[in-house]
C-alpha cells in the first residue's frame, strides 16, 4: 500500500451515507469482491491497471474503481482505510473512485463499525427491492426449515423460511443459524435482498443482526398462513405471492401433464429420452397436472405434483402405468385426468410466481371446497328484490 | 401480457341480453362480448342442463355440433367442431338431457335483420351432478349480483375510482365493463334482470327441478329490431328464376371449393355484387330460397343446398 501515513480526520463516513459528488472522503470497509484489469490507454498504447469490486462497511455495499492500485495485498476480505476519495454516481446509486490522490492503509476487522441494526431505517416488508440492504425489518417468523447444499466443495446449512409483517411476506435464507423458530416476533438488521426464482429472498448471513421484539403490531401466523381466498385478479394483481390462496373451479389442464419423465438428476422432464442438462439419460416416470383454476375474475396456473395429482385423480402412478400398458397413448391419460378435474371446485394454498403468462402457483395444500347450497340460496335471495 | 381470459359466470339470459362487441386490436387480439349486466366475457362457465346435440357440419371431415343449454333464466347455443375434439365427443355422446357444465368462448354474429345469435363454442364439457350444477349456478347468480351491484354504485358516485375499488378488491376489468354497461345499454332495466335471477336462486335452493331443454333448434336468438311483416309473395317471374339459378350456381361454385363444404354467406353476396346483382336482391333471392328449402343456412353465414 501506498503512503500509509496518519490520518488528519480520524471520523469515517459510512457508506450508506456517501453522497454522489463529494470529493476527499474517508472511509472504512471490507472488500467483498474485488477484480483486476487493464485499460488500454487509446493515445499511447499505454496499459494502465485498474482494480474494481465491491466494499461493505455493513451499511451498505458500494461499487469501487482504484486505478493504478498496489501490485499485490488487496483481495477479497481485506479491511483498508482510504482517505480522499471522489463519490461518483452511476444509476441512483453512489459508486467509489480512487485516483492518485486517494491514500489506502490496512485496517483491523474489529474497526468495522459495530451492526447493532439500530442505525438503520425500518422497513416494511412491501417498501424491500434489491439492491437494498442496510435496513431493519420487524417481522414474524411464519415457517423456518434446515436444508442443507453444496456450496463448491462444502456442504453448507441454509435455515430457509417465510418472514411476514401486516405489509407482506417475504422469503429468507439464512446462511448462519440465529434458532429462529416458527411464530417468534424478531428484528433483522444487515441483511440484504436478491431475486431467486422471480420471487425476493432477503438472505441473512453471519454480519446479520437478529433480535427477538415484542410482537404488538405484527399479524398472528395463523391468520396469515390460514387467510381466506383472495380473487384470482386481485392474486394477479399483486403478482403473486409467498402465500397465495384462492378458490376456484378447474376449467382446463396445460401440457404437460399426466404421465411425464424425469431425469434422475435433476429431476427436469426428459424429451425422447434426452435431458436439457444431463444429455441422455433413464427418464423416471411421475405423475403432473398442470391445473388452469378460475374464480370469474382470473385464471392460474396450478402446478400439482405426483401426490396431489394421484390424490385429485384417484389414481396411483402405478395404476396410470399400467392403463397406458393397456392403450399405449399418453394424451388419453391426460384425458381422464381432465375428465376427473373439469368442475371441480378446489381452494389453493401455496407460493404464486407471475410471468407473462401469469400466476403460477405451487400448491403447499390442495383442497375440495364443498358449498352449502341452502345457505348460498338464502344469501342470494336476499340480494333480490321481491314483486314489482 | 397475454394472460389467459377468465371465465366469467354468466346465466344463460345474460348472454342472450348481450348484443355489443369490443374488437381487440392487433394480432391475434381477444374481442368481447359486453352484456349490459358487467360482463366483458371472451370466455365464459356456464352450467345448466344440456340437450343432445345435432350435427349441423356437412361430413365426417368438418364435424359441427351444436347442442342447446338450458338454466332456469334462459338457454344458449353450444357448438363444437373438429378443433375442439374432447367438446364434441362429449356433446355427441348424450343421448338425453342432462346437467352439465360449459367451458368455452362466447360467439355473436349478427344477422342480416339486426338479430344476435350469442353461442358457446364448447372447449370443455362435462356432465355434472345435480349439487355441482346448482352450485355453479349460485356462483354465476352471486358474481352476476355483484356486478349488478358495482353498475349501480358507479353510476351513482361516478367519481369513484378504479384504484378505490382495487382496494376494496373489485377487479379492474369490472370496473371497466360496468363503465362500458352503462354507456352502450343505456336503456337497459337492470332492475327487471335482477328480479328474473330469483329463478335461478329457487334453482339453487332446490325448490325448482332441472329445466327441461329440448333438443331441436337452439332458442337462443335475441331479436333486437323486427322486421316488418312481409305481404305474401307473388309468384316468382322469370327474371327472378334466372337471378336464383345464377345464385345456386354461384353457391355452388363456392361450396365446391371451400375447406368446410360450406358457402361463405359474404363472399356469395360480394361476388353477386360483381355481377350486378345489388345486395337487397341477394337477400330477397335468398330468403326465398331458403322458404322454398332449396338452401339453408345451419351455421350463421354458412350456406349450403338443403
Amino acid at each position: 500500500m501506498s503512503t500509509p501515513e496518519p490520518f488528519a480526520t480520524p471520523n469515517e463516513t459510512r457508506l450508506r451515507d456517501l453522497r454522489a459528488g463529494a470529493a476527499g472522503v474517508l472511509i472504512l470497509a471490507r472488500v467483498v469482491a474485488v477484480e483486476r484489469r487493464e485499460i488500454t490507454r487509446r493515445s499511447d498504447g499505454g496499459r494502465r491497471p485498474l482494480l474494481s469490486g465491491l466494499l461493505s462497511d455493513g451499511t451498505a455495499t458500494v461499487r469501487f474503481t482504484w486505478w493504478d492500485p498496489p501490485r499485490d495485498g488487496i483481495e477479497r476480505g481485506t479491511v483498508l482505510r482510504a482517505a480522499g476519495v471522489e463519490v461518483r454516481e452511476f444509476r441512483g446509486r453512489p459508486e467509489l473512485t480512487f485516483s492518485w490522490k486517494t491514500r489506502v492503509e490496512p485496517a483491523s476487522a474489529v474497526e468495522l463499525p459495530k451492526v447493532t441494526g439500530e442505525e438503520f431505517p425500518l422497513r416494511q416488508v412491501r417498501e424491500l427491492a434489491p439492491p437494498e440492504e442496510g435496513f431493519r425489518l420487524r417481522a414474524r417468523v411464519l415457517r423456518v426449515q434446515p436444508k442443507t447444499v453444496t456450496v463448491g466443495e462444502d456442504r453448507r446449512v441454509v435455515h430457509e423460511g417465510l418472514l411476514a409483517d401486516r405489509t407482506g411476506s417475504i422469503s429468507f435464507s439464512s446462511w448462519s443459524d440465529f434458532q429462529l423458530v416458527a411464530g417468534e416476533a424478531i428484528q433483522v438488521a444487515g441483511g440484504y435482498l436478491r431475486t431467486f426464482r422471480g420471487r425476493q429472498q432477503l438472505v441473512l448471513d453471519d454480519r446479520s443482526v437478529v433480535s427477538r421484539v415484542e410482537a404488538t403490531d405484527l399479524p398472528d401466523p395463523a391468520e396469515l398462513l390460514r387467510a381466506g381466498p383472495k380473487t384470482i385478479a386481485r392474486v394477479e394483481d399483486e403478482g403473486g405471492g409467498e402465500t397465495v390462496a384462492v378458490e376456484g373451479i378447474v376449467v382446463g389442464l396445460l401440457p404437460p401433464s399426466g404421465l411425464v419423465y424425469r431425469c434422475p438428476t435433476c429431476r427436469r422432464t426428459v424429451k425422447s429420452g434426452i435431458c436439457r442438462v444431463h444429455g441422455q439419460v433413464e427418464g423416471q416416470p411421475d405423475l403432473r397436472a398442470r391445473i388452469v383454476l378460475d374464480d370469474g375474475t382470473g385464471a392460474l396456473t396450478i402446478n400439482a405434483g405426483r401426490a396431489e395429482t394421484e390424490r385429485l385423480w384417484g389414481v396411483t402412478l402405478a395404476e396410470a402405468r399400467g392403463r397406458l400398458r393397456e392403450q399405449p397413448d399418453p394424451t388419453i391419460l391426460e384425458e381422464q385426468i381432465l375428465e376427473a378435474l373439469l368442475g371441480r371446485r378446489l381452494r389453493v394454498r401455496g407460493q404464486g410466481t407471475k410471468d407473462d403468462f401469469g400466476v403460477t402457483v405451487q400448491p403447499e395444500s390442495i383442497e375440495a371446497v364443498e358449498i352449502d347450497l341452502d345457505a348460498a340460496a338464502t344469501e342470494l335471495s336476499a340480494r333480490i328484490p321481491v314483486g314489482r | 401480457m397475454a394472460l389467459r381470459e377468465p371465465a366469467w359466470r354468466v346465466t344463460a339470459r345474460e348472454l342472450e341480453s348481450s348484443l355489443e362487441e369490443e374488437r381487440g386490436s392487433g394480432e391475434r387480439a381477444a374481442g368481447y362480448l359486453l352484456s349490459p349486466f358487467g360482463a366483458r366475457m371472451n370466455r365464459v362457465v356456464v352450467a345448466g342442463s344440456l340437450s343432445p346435440a345435432e350435427s349441423i357440419g356437412r361430413d365426417e371431415s368438418s364435424a359441427f355440433w351444436r347442442a342447446r343449454l338450458s338454466d332456469p333464466t334462459g338457454a344458449v347455443a353450444v357448438t363444437a367442431g373438429s378443433f375442439q375434439p374432447r367438446a364434441m365427443a362429449q356433446l355427441r355422446a348424450a343421448r338425453e338431457s342432462r346437467p352439465a357444465m360449459v367451458v368455452g368462448k362466447v360467439h355473436l354474429y349478427r344477422g342480416r335483420d339486426g338479430v344476435g345469435y350469442v353461442s358457446v363454442r364448447a372447449e370443455a364439457v362435462r356432465s355434472l351432478a345435480e349439487g355441482e350444477e346448482r352450485a355453479l349456478l349460485a356462483d354465476a347468480v352471486r358474481q352476476t349480483l355483484d356486478r349488478l351491484d358495482l353498475i349501480e354504485r358507479v353510476e351513482k358516485a361516478p367519481s369513484t375510482t378504479e384504484s378505490d375499488l382495487r382496494a376494496e378488491g373489485v377487479p379492474t376489468t369490472w370496473v371497466r365493463a360496468a363503465h362500458e354497461a352503462l354507456r352502450r345499454y343505456p336503456q337497459v332495466d337492470r332492475a327487471a334482470f335482477r328480479r328474473e335471477l330469483g329463478a335461478a336462486v329457487r334453482r339453487v335452493a332446490g325448490e325448482s327441478g332441472p329445466v327441461p331443454s329440448e333438443s331441436g333448434r337452439p332458442t337462443s336468438v335475441t331479436v333486437t329490431h323486427v322486421a316488418p311483416p312481409r305481404a305474401p309473395a307473388p309468384p316468382p317471374t322469370a327474371a327472378e328464376r334466372a337471378e336464383e339459378s345464377v345464385f345456386l350456381d354461384l353457391l355452388d361454385e363456392i361450396a365446391e371449393v371451400s375447406v368446410d363444404g360450406y358457402a361463405d354467406l359474404k363472399e356469395v353476396v360480394s361476388r353477386l355484387e360483381a355481377q350486378g346483382l345489388v345486395p337487397d336482391r341477394v337477400e330477397t333471392v335468398l330468403s326465398r330460397l331458403e322458404e322454398e328449402g332449396v338452401v339453408e343456412e345451419p351455421i350463421v353465414g354458412k350456406l349450403r343446398r338443403a
